[in-house]
Parts: structure tokens; C-alpha cells; sequence
């Protein structure tokens, strides 16, 4: 095995695929948590996402209305996230924890009972149609082509950070989860801006479910999120809710999946499929081990 | 009986009654009678002998992975990451028992056994490390690390300790039928097991309720900062009960592959553990209500099973309805609250007449 291999183009072009699923949901999840009601259910709305992307894709016949059904099951999945943890004060963690679940054996359900097919989806007459894909010609014999869905979430995380950091709104967005009560006492409703942060979630979360149903694949499959949300969740964490380190986050971990997948030759594939948890898990491990050794310097100072 | 209490018990029957009730829904709306297809799955639970054993089964296993999530929550730790704890448990096990193939049961069931508590209470003493000492969400890690065991197990099944017998495609070399757990009622799943899983559960809930060491877990959980105040090791408990959930799901790894298989497949499992979770969650992690609704959801899930060979209703539905009935029961406080604002004002006002006269 030579390094060659995994730092080539297709890995770059794998790692730019992967990685954008992971992105949208990761911008989802830090709006929440700026907000400070982190969502930890965005890997149930990934998966409603795929779901109603597909169905609508498929019956519709066109992408655009795949992305319509999706997002409007995105407004959906935010305002019964925010209702429940806003209105009704449920606690996050189990609230999340149950909506993935849930989410899980809905689509599953309907798949089954809708078109009574299990495992993934096999439409007999039409197909899910793909969104569009740029043509950037051929390097060498690699065809260059990228998602528009990956242009769109790159510039998502620049237009997310414009907005945090740069406009009164992503202000009060920050202020609402760290100081909602001086939020109030300027006459800002914190609550108002949690609702706009967990329906934002919900349309990005399901924006990813789907890039992942109608760009990355051109199906839906039971439990094709495959724990990617909370992978998310991780580089949220990772970058303290910076949509730039955010980004860097998700990217190395899009790298480190596709580097597996190359790897496959040499190493079993049921091996490589590990290594992206394994590598989230490390990158947290990391993080929380600078974070003690910069807190020790502070103290000897 | 306590006025909380009698609040709780009030919001869960509700809670479970609406579930039901949109579960009804979505039959009705699916194409299905409703009332025919709870009539099937209640004779899917309880209609034969055989159906009897299953639920009972069912019964044991919903248990035996409430108690373990509720034992590590009640030192502070979410253990989201059973289902990995198992599989690790159920390979450790599988692997150990094929090598000692031969030997007597006396001497290979209880190192097996071991090997399984040993392999799912390391497996799930990571995660608890990582929290205690780093802070690291143990939500985020559990779940990631059930993906990485049950690659990693699929990937030992199917190369290094795949089995050479003729005509097997995946999984361990078979275990010795003197290993093998017998079944109680025949072509049910209900084996010998049963006994060994309730043994176990009786003695976690006797350690979580009952002893000092349980009350220390369950300050640690509530405030470790005031649990370490008060002169406890909130660490050490914390830790331990994770290891006492990670050891019981490798337990239960184990009895599902020495019971029911005949050796490690990789699909030995149908995600057993959030089933359990989710029983745990809905009776807010108390020992005892587990144990009581464990019959409820095991006759649930076993019922749905004929319901969907039956009616064709997917058996998902009740997987619908447990997480509906968490989404309730989660809220609960914040919907009785908005609910009873005008009569609670009402009552306040009245009690504040009573102080005065």
C-alpha cells in the first residue's frame, strides 16, 4: 500500500462527498446549541430527511420537489423538537435520544406500510432523481464532478458564520443560549430565538437526509443515517460551535472515511468502516485533553 | 402512597393510553382496523404456549437491559452503548467457548461467562473513563462505539474466528451441545437462561435500592459535586455502575448466543438493547417499574410480531408508540404545567386563605 493511493484526487472527491452530509446536520446542530438547547435528535431528522427527499423526488419526478418535501419535514421535525424542549421544558438529551428512535422506526414503518418494501427502496416504475452534479472535467482518469448540494453547504457555513458573528441577529441567536435573561431585559424574547434555531436545525438536518438520499445515493435505506448525526453532534462539540472549525472538523472526518474506503484493498472492509467513529471518538479525546493542559497553564500563570 | 408518586403513576397510564390510542391512528389511517389488529397482537402474546414462553422471554431480556440503563443513570452516566457491550460480550464468550469445546460444561460455562462480563464491562468502561476523567459526552461516545463493535465483531466472525466447518457463511465455530442452554417450552425462545437473567437483576435491584453503595451512586447521579462534598468517591461510583451495565449486557450477549444460536451470527441482536433502554426511559430509570413494565412491552413486541405476519401492520409501530409515550411522559411537567395554570393559581389562592385562618 503507498500513500499515493489515499492522497489522490478521488479520495479528495470521496472526502468532499461524505463529509457534506455531516456538514449541514453539524450547522443544524450548532445553531441549537448556540442557542443552548443542543439537539441531540438531528440523526432522526437526517434520516426523515432521506425519507421524504426520496418519496418526494420519486413521485414527483423532479429533485426540486424532493428538497420541498424534505424541508418541509424539516420545519416540521424543528417545531416539535422546539414545542417539546422550548414550551414544554422536556429535557434535551432524552428528548434527542427518543426522536432518533423514533425517527428510526418511522421511516421504516412507512417504507413498509407505504410501499411495502423493507430493507431500502426499489421504486418499479420511476426512480429518485438525483440533484444536479457539476461537470469540472477529467484529471488524469478521474472524472471530476461535484454535488451541487457541496456547494451550497460550503457556502452554508460561510453565510453561518457571516451570521453569528457578524449581524445582530446571530447576536441575540448567541445571547439567547448564554445570557437569556439580559436577552429579555432588552426587550428580546430568548425563546423566540430557541424556535428559530431548532426549526433552522430542522431544515438544515433534513437538507442532509437529503443530499444523503438524492445526491450521495439515489435511494432510501432503514437506518441509512448510520449514526452519522451524532458524528455531528461530535464536531459541533469538537469546534466549540465555530462553523469555520465546525467545517474542519467534518472535513477531516469525511478524510478519514475515505481514506478507509480506499484502504479496502489492504484492509478488511468491515475493518475501515470502524475508523471513522474511531476517529471521532479520538478527535474528542484530543480536544478535551488540550482544553485540560490549556486549563493547567492558566492555573500556573 | 405520596402525592408525587401518585402524579407520576397518573401521567403514565395516560401517557401509554394516548400512545395507544395514536397508534390506533396510524392503523386506522394505514388501512387497518385498529381493534382487529390489538385483538392479533394480544393473542400474538399470549395465545399459545409457545407465544407464552416468547413473552416471557421477552419479559426477561426487556429487564435485564432496563436495569442495566437505569444502573449506570443512576451513578450520572446515559449508557447508550449496551448493544455494543453485547456484542462484545456475545464474541468474548462464543470464542472462549468454542476453544474449550469438549471440556466439561462445569468448567466452561462459568469461565465463559466470565469472559462475557469482563468483555462488555471493559468495553463499557471506556466510555465511563472518558466522561469521568475528560468530561466527554457518554451519549456521543456509546452510540459511535456500538457502530465500532458491531463492525468490528462482523469483521472477527467473518475473518479471524470464522468458523471452517462446510457450508457456514459467517459466524464462530459451534459451540459444544453440552454448552447449550436448554429451552423451557418447546420452539419458544424462553431457555434456562430466564432464571440466570432474573437472579441477576434481582441483585442489581437490591443493589440500587437497597444499599449504601446504591445511595451513593444515585447522589452521584443527581449532583456528583455535592456527592463528593459529602465525602463520596463520585468517580469511583460512576464508574461502577457503568461497569455493572456494561457487564450485564455481556451477559445477556452471551445467553442470546448460547440459548438461542448455536454459535456468534453476526445478526444475533435485532437492536435488543434500546428496546430495553426505551423501558428504562419511560419509567424514569425506577428498578422496580422496569421490572413490572418489562411484561407490559415484552407482550407488546412479541405481539407485534404476529401482528405484522398477521395483518401485515409493521412491528415498528410499537416502536412508535414506546418513544411516543417518552415524548409524554418527557414533557409531562411542562403540558400539566400549562394545563393547570388557572387551577393551580386557584389552589394557591385557597391554600394561602387556609394559612391565614
Amino acid at each position: 500500500m503507498n500513500l499515493g493511493t489515499i492522497f489522490s484526487l478521488s479520495t479528495l472527491l470521496n472526502t468532499v462527498n461524505t463529509s457534506t452530509i455531516v456538514i449541514l446536520a453539524a450547522l443544524g446542530c450548532l445553531m441549537t446549541d448556540q442557542a443552548g438547547i443542543m439537539c441531540i435528535g438531528i440523526d432522526g431528522m437526517i434520516i426523515i430527511g432521506a425519507f421524504a427527499g426520496a418519496m418526494g423526488s420519486w413521485l414527483c419526478g423532479s429533485w426540486v420537489m424532493g428538497l420541498v418535501f424534505a424541508l418541509a419535514a424539516g420545519l416540521l421535525s424543528g417545531l416539535f423538537y422546539g414545542v417539546l424542549v422550548i414550551r414544554y421544558h422536556s429535557d434535551e438529551f432524552i428528548i434527542g435520544v427518543a426522536f432518533n428512535l423514533f425517527a428510526q422506526a418511522l421511516t421504516t414503518f412507512l417504507l413498509r406500510t407505504l410501499i411495502g418494501q423493507s430493507g431500502s427502496f426499489h421504486p418499479t416504475t420511476g426512480e429518485v432523481v438525483k440533484i444536479p452534479v457539476l461537470q469540472l472535467g477529467r484529471v488524469g482518469d478521474t472524472q471530476v464532478q461535484i454535488s451541487i448540494m457541496v456547494l451550497l453547504a460550503w457556502f452554508l457555513v460561510l453565510a453561518m458564520w457571516v451570521f453569528l458573528y457578524k449581524t445582530p441577529q446571530g447576536f441575540w441567536l448567541h445571547a439567547s443560549g448564554e445570557h437569556p435573561e439580559s436577552l429579555r431585559s432588552v426587550g428580546r424574547s430568548p425563546e423566540k430565538q430557541r424556535y428559530f434555531a431548532s426549526l433552522g436545525c430542522g431544515l438544515l438536518c433534513t437538507l442532509a437526509g437529503a443530499y444523503l438520499s438524492m445526491g450521495y445515493l439515489s435511494t432510501f435505506t432503514e437506518n441509512m443515517s448510520a449514526s452519522k448525526g451524532y458524528v455531528a453532534v461530535a464536531c459541533v462539540i469538537f469546534g466549540r460551535s465555530n462553523p469555520l472549525i465546525v467545517f474542519f472538523a467534518t472535513l477531516l472526518f469525511g478524510f478519514i472515511e475515505a481514506a478507509g474506503l480506499r484502504m479496502q484493498g489492504f484492509i478488511d472492509p468491515t475493518l475501515t468502516a470502524t475508523f471513522p467513529y474511531v476517529g471521532t471518538i479520538l478527535m474528542m479525546v484530543f480536544l478535551a485533553l488540550r482544553q485540560r493542559t490549556r486549563r493547567g497553564h492558566r492555573a500556573a500563570k | 402512597m405520596s402525592d408525587a408518586r401518585k402524579k407520576y403513576l397518573l401521567s403514565l397510564f395516560s401517557s401509554i393510553l394516548m400512545a395507544l390510542v395514536i397508534g390506533a391512528v396510524i392503523m386506522a389511517v394505514s388501512g387497518h382496523n385498529p381493534l382487529e389488529g390489538y385483538a392479533v397482537l394480544i393473542t400474538g402474546a399470549f395465545g399459545s404456549e409457545r407465544s407464552i414462553g416468547n413473552t416471557l422471554y421477552k419479559t426477561a431480556q426487556l429487564c435485564i437491559t432496563g436495569i442495566a440503563t437505569a444502573v449506570a443513570s443512576q451513578g450520572g452516566i446515559f449508557n447508550v452503548g449496551g448493544e455494543g457491550q453485547m456484542y462484545l460480550g456475545a464474541i468474548a464468550s462464543c470464542w472462549l467457548g468454542a476453544a474449550l469445546n469438549g471440556t466439561s460444561p462445569w468448567l466452561a460455562i462459568p469461565l465463559c461467562l466470565l469472559a462475557a462480563i469482563l468483555a462488555g464491562a471493559l468495553y463499557a468502561w471506556i466510555p465511563a473513563i472518558l466522561k469521568i476523567k475528560l468530561n466527554i459526552s457518554e451519549v456521543i461516545t456509546t452510540i459511535l462505539m456500538n457502530s465500532i463493535a458491531i463492525y468490528f465483531c462482523t469483521y472477527l466472525a467473518n475473518g479471524p474466528l470464522k468458523t471452517t466447518e462446510k457450508g457456514i457463511v459467517s459466524g464462530t465455530a459451534s459451540l459444544d451441545r453440552a454448552f447449550r442452554f436448554s429451552r423451557l417450552i418447546k420452539g419458544s425462545n424462553l431457555t434456562q437462561t430466564v432464571f440466570m437473567i432474573a437472579v441477576v437483576t434481582l441483585l442489581v435491584w437490591y443493589l440500587m435500592s437497597r444499599t449504601t453503595t446504591g445511595f451513593g451512586m444515585k447522589l452521584t447521579g443527581e449532583n456528583s459535586r455535592f456527592a463528593r462534598y459529602a465525602g463520596l468517591n463520585a468517580g469511583m461510583l460512576g464508574i461502577l455502575g457503568m461497569l455493572i451495565s456494561g457487564a450485564m449486557c455481556g451477559m445477556l450477549g452471551m445467553f442470546e448466543c448460547f440459548g438461542l444460536q448455536t454459535r456468534f451470527k453476526t445478526d444475533f441482536s435485532n437492536e435488543f438493547y434500546f428496546d430495553g433502554m426505551l423501558v428504562a426511559m419511560i419509567m424514569q430509570y425506577r428498578p422496580l417499574g422496569i421490572i413490572l413494565m418489562s411484561f407490559f412491552f415484552g407482550a407488546l413486541k412479541i405481539g407485534a410480531v404476529s401482528m405484522q405476519s398477521q395483518t401485515g401492520i409493521s412491528s415498528e409501530l410499537i416502536l412508535i408508540i414506546q418513544s411516543v409515550i417518552i415524548f409524554f411522559m418527557a414533557a409531562q411537567e411542562g403540558l400539566l404545567a400549562s394545563l393547570g395554570r388557572h387551577s393551580s393559581a386557584r389552589r394557591a389562592n385557597r391554600m394561602r386563605g387556609g394559612v391565614k385562618s
